[in-house]
């Protein structure tokens, strides 16, 4: 199959998802609530800190807006666009309905991440966009047009960096079985993208901002807009990106030959 | 009425929550990286300083320490969820036939959970202990054991009776996750689980304590590590026993009501 043909494919799902979401117009409604209200309460947070303190490892409240908005954009992104469909996949590993992508004349991995797209998560990409906006405005901040670019483009690093996460935590229920709720470890260890690099010390230092890639998809897009490009950081968000996507898909695909289908 | 029923069902409780030993384990563990957040957080914002709040740092590590075993002793987990199931496939039906009380039942199946769940918490947090008992404090005054625990007790009650006032809720609504997440949002805020109320502007602060989400977490855990004093606390039990018999009440109208619209199909 041809880009073009995944892209056809693509957009025919997204159509039928806007569609299917149009139906249910009220829980469409209550859905993009509920992760709005969420967001709500973690800016709260932010505010209720700053409310008695100046700085947190030298981050101002806005700057700490800026990261968290970051950090927002990312994860409303996944949400959109892949985690139904990754959540889904989980479940049918256990039940055998994998069979159904595996039976599709196209890449597994592609068919199984883009089923479907969940509308209430992308609305709130506006609202998170918003926030970084608002915190560009409050620090005085007039970022140049490559500068946008470069921003956009590492926050595309950071929701692969987010999906390969995503996906490991996933394919592990091919070993597993029925290990519920593992898809949680994602949004445990993508708490700590909302904080500054320089808060981590000593082995948080090493697991969250070396070992595992919480910190530099926030971080790096957020120091982008703050104190301009830096190469070493956008090199450093390359690395990782490069090395976890090659991971998740290896991990995905050592899984793929371990599936057995389900009885029945 | 005999409760010797309700100890059975507390019973087979303990065994099917024991079948889920993993899951709670995991998530046990989850919750210790976001502990690992919140010191991360908080050990930057006093950089600086030695009191928020008139706490110090390791006071507020303390109270969140306590509120994360809260969670796991007392805080409702998915019962609103299994109550809103047993409504919708019909289970429900076998208790209206049955000299048996459907909250009574639930409420014995949530004490295994919680016994179950809350053993398990300690697990990785005794794990863990050498990290973090230096930042362990704990004021050593009897009156706050003497009256933190009936606090924690009507704590469940509640924690419990609002997630079963969620459940049946389904009697009117065919989907009630989205209520249930966005119930959990306000509960985490006011509940004190994303910060100490105490943090909060007075207004704030003061408008807080006259809701029951003050009562389902924050409040026992403020009177065990020493956020609020003896005076707070005894009027505070008076709130709290006034909104566990508030909310018994709303939970028996909405089920006489609700099983007036049930309809129930099949055999």
């Amino acid at each position: 199959m041809k880009l073009i043909d995944y892209l056809r494919i693509w957009l025919a799902c997204a159509r039928y998802s806007v569609v299917r979401t149009m139906m249910f117009r009220f829980d469409f409604i209550m859905w993009a609530l509920v992760e709005f209200v969420w967001m709500a309460v973690n800016l709260l947070l932010i505010q209720v800190v700053y409310d008695h303190t100046d700085s947190i490892a030298g981050w101002s409240k806005y700057e700490m807006l800026l990261l968290v908005g970051s950090s927002m954009i990312v994860q409303r992104l996944i949400m959109g666009f892949v985690w139904t469909n990754l959540f889904e996949m989980a479940r049918n590993i256990r039940t055998g309905h994998f069979d159904f992508f595996l039976a599709q004349p196209g890449n597994p991995l592609v068919m199984v991440s883009t089923r479907k797209i969940d509308l209430d998560g992308l609305a709130n990409v506006i609202v998170a966009i918003a926030v970084v906006l608002f915190a560009i405005n409050k620090l005085g901040l007039v970022p140049s047009l490559g500068e946008l670019v470069l921003y956009a483009l590492m926050i595309g690093c950071g929701v692969l960096i987010n999906y390969s996460i995503l996906l490991i935590t996933v394919s592990l229920t091919f070993w597993l079985g029925a290990a519920q709720g593992i898809e949680g470890s994602y949004f445990t260890l993508m708490e700590f993208s909302r904080l500054p690099r320089q808060a981590f010390k000593g082995v948080a230092s090493i697991l969250f901002v070396w070992f595992l890639p919480a910190v530099v998809v926030s971080n790096v897009p957020a120091n982008t807009l703050i104190h301009g490009f830096s190469p070493l950081n956008a090199l450093w968000l390359l690395a990782v990106t490069l090395i976890w996507t090659t991971f998740a898909i290896y991990v995905f695909n050592a899984g793929l030959r371990r599936y057995a289908s389900a009885s029945s | 009425m005999s409760f010797a029923k309700y100890r059975h069902a507390f019973l087979i409780g303990l065994q099917s929550n024991i079948v889920y030993r993993w899951n709670f384990g995991i998530r046990a563990l989850f919750s210790l990286f976001h502990l690992a957040f919140v010191f991360i957080l908080w050990g930057a914002a006093y950089a600086g300083q030695t009191h928020i709040g008139g706490f110090d740092l390791n006071q507020t590590l303390t109270y969140f320490i306590v509120i994360l075993v809260m969670q796991f002793f007392i805080g409702a987990f998915n019962e609103d969820y299994q109550i809103s199931e047993d409504i919708r496939n019909g289970l429900i039906n076998q208790f209206l036939l049955k000299p048996i009380n459907y909250y009574l039942y639930r409420f014995s199946i949530f004490v295994a959970a919680r016994l179950v769940s809350g053993l398990l918490a300690l697990l990785p947090i005794l794990i863990a202990l050498p990290l973090l008992k230096d930042h362990i404090v704990l004021p050593d005054e009897l009156w706050r054991v003497t009256l933190g625990l009936p606090a924690m007790i009507m704590a469940a009650l509640i924690q419990f009776t609002i997630a079963y006032i969620f459940g049946l809720l389904t009697f009117w609504f065919l989907e009630i996750q989205s209520f249930i997440i966005l119930s959990l949002a306000i509960e985490t805020v006011l509940g004190g689980q994303m910060f100490p109320l105490d943090l909060m502007p007075v207004w704030f602060y003061r408008i807080s304590q006259w809701l029951p989400y003050y009562y389902q977490m924050y409040f026992p855990t403020a009177i065990f590590t020493g956020r609020i004093d003896e005076a707070s606390a005894l009027s505070g039990l008076a709130i709290q026993s006034f909104w566990v018999v508030a909310l018994l009440l709303i939970a028996q109208l909405l089920w006489t009501r609700g099983l007036r619209r049930h309809t129930a199909v099949g055999g």
